[in-house]
């Protein structure tokens, strides 16, 4: 085990001029973490070390060798495998623990089931409940892989040579299919086809969601498309909330709860989901540290605000105002455009009102250290 | 000639070639019954050839003949099994041609399969119903279908397909569909079926979106029919899809791991698709696993034989044809079963083989070697061995059309130019 994960650590180590499409560009504050690390206290163990027999496969330490043929290139793969493994700051499985804390408050089944028996809890959660979690886990990753492969007609000189760009591409499909698979069979193993039909269907949102992400032009950001806040909440739900909603609600299908416990727990899954995309998005307009290049994408929630707001003409003139005498974009100038209009406080409002939402839904359940954690977690992500 | 024939023996048989010799011998309207075992996953034994030959009293020239010219003729008619096995095994009650039998259960299969593609986003769709256009052969879909009535009439039951049945049949061809839609990315391949690849017409990446959407429906369906056994059973067929792709990108040293590795990557890639969904309509109806195992082990069968003989037909197919151009497996780097088989008369393979064909040129003088060689015959030989199994296995089920027609769709695979 600690081979692969020096030889992974490698990769990072020696990693340089990558393509600036950070997948984990997903900045967290750092409360949120604490609050986290001491929610994995509660469920047992921590869950960074989820899908270790998946990541320990034959498979993908195969990939893991031909992965460090790409050290030096400019394909994304690497950074998503960095990512991975070399931060663990910023590596946080936090759907997977979520899914556990929400199993935990739920409590045991009220039906007495072969499978559902009190003395297979672990604290106080199911085995296929923990399974189902790091189902979840294998299915984000496999999606944060597959997000990670590029279009060879866009390929260009500065991108390093091309078969660099194509093995990257072959390694990104096998290994985002692999963990696919993975979370396939693992879903079989549930013996809940319910929980299978749910999942799955969180798949085919996750697909959807990440096909609106892809630019239809050459150029990385749309200029011209209208912006509509009630689209962008539905998208950003397919891409962002619908895998932890689903496996929320599927945890409680598991353990047999109620109809109501399913739609609170979906209720939960989704609300924070949605409160953390638009925190992450918004740590750019609110942070004011020099340390990160300023970039981001208009489609992140304060600037799709502030499109909205602003209106088309005038967005554009202001895209133009942005540009400097090379023509390239100038992004710390935007940014201060942007945070002079309504668009950040309007996204900071909106981002309250979903961790509301959340903590509304959670309370519903009986009070517990899990409920708790959940609490903060939920409190956490709308916090500035 | 009498070479490549000892050859054949020492690839296919873990047994002797004298009880191989026996069994052509014996053969008086018996299904020829080659050990069950050498089919199961092991390749090349290395069998002592030549000696069992030798030492057995047996007239083998006039039978080592007519199997000799059979195979000749079959050079470039590719061989029906026709002296090898069909004589007198089953009556003759005409045999139904399998694709007007399975028609009435096909007939709006992709029309259903479209539906179960529910999206909401209209290009995201036309991708995914880029190949469900009712032109491919849907040669899946038929095996399960008629698998599925053979089963239920064994099964005392009539002939019908339950609705599950039905939803296995969609669901293998889109579990196969999404697979090639990936494959076509990692190959970087841009015809398939004469048509453009959705990769080449959208990029990979929105190719890679349709193939998860489309996997994401069929787990979906799959989740549907409500049966626990089913859903495990066709889950393992995708982990086994993505394992075979995975022991593609590996090459072995010794010749004789070659052979079974490259068998062994067939059933995953092939068979293991029929062979589950076989199985899967057969759990439907029928809880002896004897039964289960029959429809299983059939699939396997036809589908490594299936793949057999695509893998003849790359190179001895011309393009236009196929839908897609030929030599594509040397082009890629892989070595299948006429090139494995060639490595025995021309050596110089072998290095060809470890550096995957990559040094210019070699593609060419790979292709030559081959088409000198018997590796051609040597792999629809075997590709016969494997449908004559299949044969042996399908006839232990009550005789019905479907059946039948089961049977002669073996030939049909032997038989198929593209």
């Amino acid at each position: 085990m600690t081979v692969i994960w020096f030889r992974l650590k490698c990769i990072g180590l020696l990693n340089r001029g990558q393509r600036n499409i950070s997948i984990f560009s997903n900045a967290t504050p750092s409360n949120l973490n604490k609050v986290v690390s001491d929610a994995e206290k509660i469920v047992g163990y921590p869950t960074s070390f989820m899908s270790l027999r998946c990541l320990l496969s034959d498979e993908l330490s195969n990939v893991a060798m031909h992965v460090r043929k790409l050290v030096g290139t400019k394909h994304p793969l690497l950074s998503t495998a960095r990512g991975f493994i070399y931060d663990s700051r910023k590596n946080l499985q936090m759907r997977g623990l979520v899914v556990l804390l929400m199993s935990k408050a739920a409590g045991p089944s009220q039906h007495t089931a072969s499978d559902l028996l009190p003395q297979d809890m672990v604290s106080g959660i199911y085995p296929s409940q923990r399974n189902l979690a790091e189902i979840t886990e294998l299915i984000h990753t496999a999606f944060l892989v597959h997000r990670g492969i590029v279009n060879l007609k866009e390929w260009t000189n500065s991108d390093g040579p091309l078969k660099d760009m194509q093995f990257g591409n072959k390694m990104a499909v096998l290994s985002g299919d692999f963990l696919l698979a993975n979370a396939c069979t693992g879903l079989a193993q549930l013996n809940n086809t319910k929980v299978v039909e749910l999942i799955s269907s969180a798949i085919g949102d996750l697909v959807q969601g990440i096909y609106h992400e892809i630019p239809n032009r050459l150029e990385d950001n749309s200029l011209t498309d209208e912006i509509n806040m009630v689209t962008w909440e539905e998208q950003t739900f397919l891409s962002h909330g619908a895998l932890l909603a689903k496996s929320c609600q599927a945890a409680m299908e598991l353990a047999k709860h109620d109809k109501d416990a399913q739609g609170l727990a979906y209720k939960y899954g989704k609300h924070l989901s949605l409160g953390h995309k638009l925190n992450s998005d918004l740590q750019l307009f609110v942070k004011s540290s020099s340390a990160d290049p300023v970039t981001f994408s208009f489609n992140s929630a304060p600037v799709a605000f502030h499109r909205q707001i602003v209106g088309q003409e005038r967005w554009c003139h202001q895209l133009q105002q942005a540009k400097t005498i090379g023509r390239q974009m100038d992004y710390t100038k935007l940014r201060s455009t942007i945070k002079l209009e309504k668009g950040v406080t309007s996204t900071i409002d909106l981002c309250r009102y979903h961790g509301n939402k959340a903590l509304e839904s959670i309370q519903c359940f009986p009070s517990s250290e899990a409920r708790s954690a959940l609490e903060n977690i939920a409190r956490a992500v709308t916090k500035f | 000639m009498a070479i490549p024939w000892r050859h054949c023996w020492r690839w296919t048989i873990g047994a002797t070639s004298t009880s191989v010799l026996e069994t052509i011998c014996g053969f008086n309207g018996r299904s020829a019954t080659f050990a069950a075992s050498s089919f199961r996953g092991t390749g090349a034994g290395t069998g002592s050839g030549k000696e069992g030959l030798s030492s057995r009293p047996v007239d083998t020239t006039s039978i080592g003949n007519y199997i000799l010219t059979s195979r000749h003729k079959s050079r470039l008619l590719y061989p029906t099994p026709k002296p090898c096995c069909s004589k007198g095994i089953h009556s003759d009650a005409k045999l139904k041609d399998p694709f007007s039998l399975a028609q009435k259960d096909l007939n709006h299969l992709y029309d259903d399969i479209k539906k179960e593609l529910f999206v909401s986003k209209s290009e995201l769709k036309s991708l995914c119903d880029y190949y469900f256009d009712g032109k491919g052969k849907a040669f899946r879909p038929m095996i399960v279908v008629l698998m599925a009535r053979a089963c239920n009439i064994h099964s005392n039951r009539d002939g019908d397909l339950l609705p599950g049945q039905r939803s296995i049949a969609m669901i293998s061809e889109m579990i196969h569909t999404a697979s090639l839609v990936h494959d076509d990315v990692i190959d970087g391949s841009n015809k398939r079926r004469g048509m453009t690849t959705i990769n080449e017409v959208w990029g990979e990446r929105k190719a890679i979106l349709a193939g998860d959407f489309i996997l994401s429906a069929a787990s979906m369906a799959l989740a549907r029919i409500g049966n626990n056994t089913v859903v495990s059973v066709l889950s393992q067929v995708i982990e086994d899809l993505v394992r075979g792709e995975f022991m593609q990108l590996g090459s072995k040293e010794n010749e004789s791991e070659r052979f079974k590795h490259y068998l062994e990557k067939t059933f995953k890639k092939t068979a293991s698709l029929i062979a589950n969904s076989c199985k899967a309509v057969s759990i439907l109806v029928n809880s002896d696993p004897e039964v289960q195992e029959i429809a299983f082990q059939y699939g396997r069968n036809v589908g490594i034989a299936f793949q057999l003989v695509d893998d003849v037909l790359d190179f001895t197919a011309c393009a236009s044809q196929l839908g897609k151009p030929s030599a594509t497996d040397l082009k890629l780097g892989l070595a299948t079963g006429p090139v494995l088989f060639a490595c025995q008369q021309f050596p110089e393979l072998h290095a060809m083989i470890m550096r995957r064909f990559s040094t210019t040129g070699d593609v060419d003088r790979a292709w030559q070697y081959v088409l000198e060689s018997d590796g051609v015959d040597q792999t629809n030989y075997l590709a016969q061995s494997y449908c004559r199994e299949a044969i042996r296995q399908i006839s232990l089920l009550r005789p019905s059309p479907e059946r039948d027609a089961l049977i002669r769709l073996t030939e049909m695979v032997l038989t198929r130019d593209k």
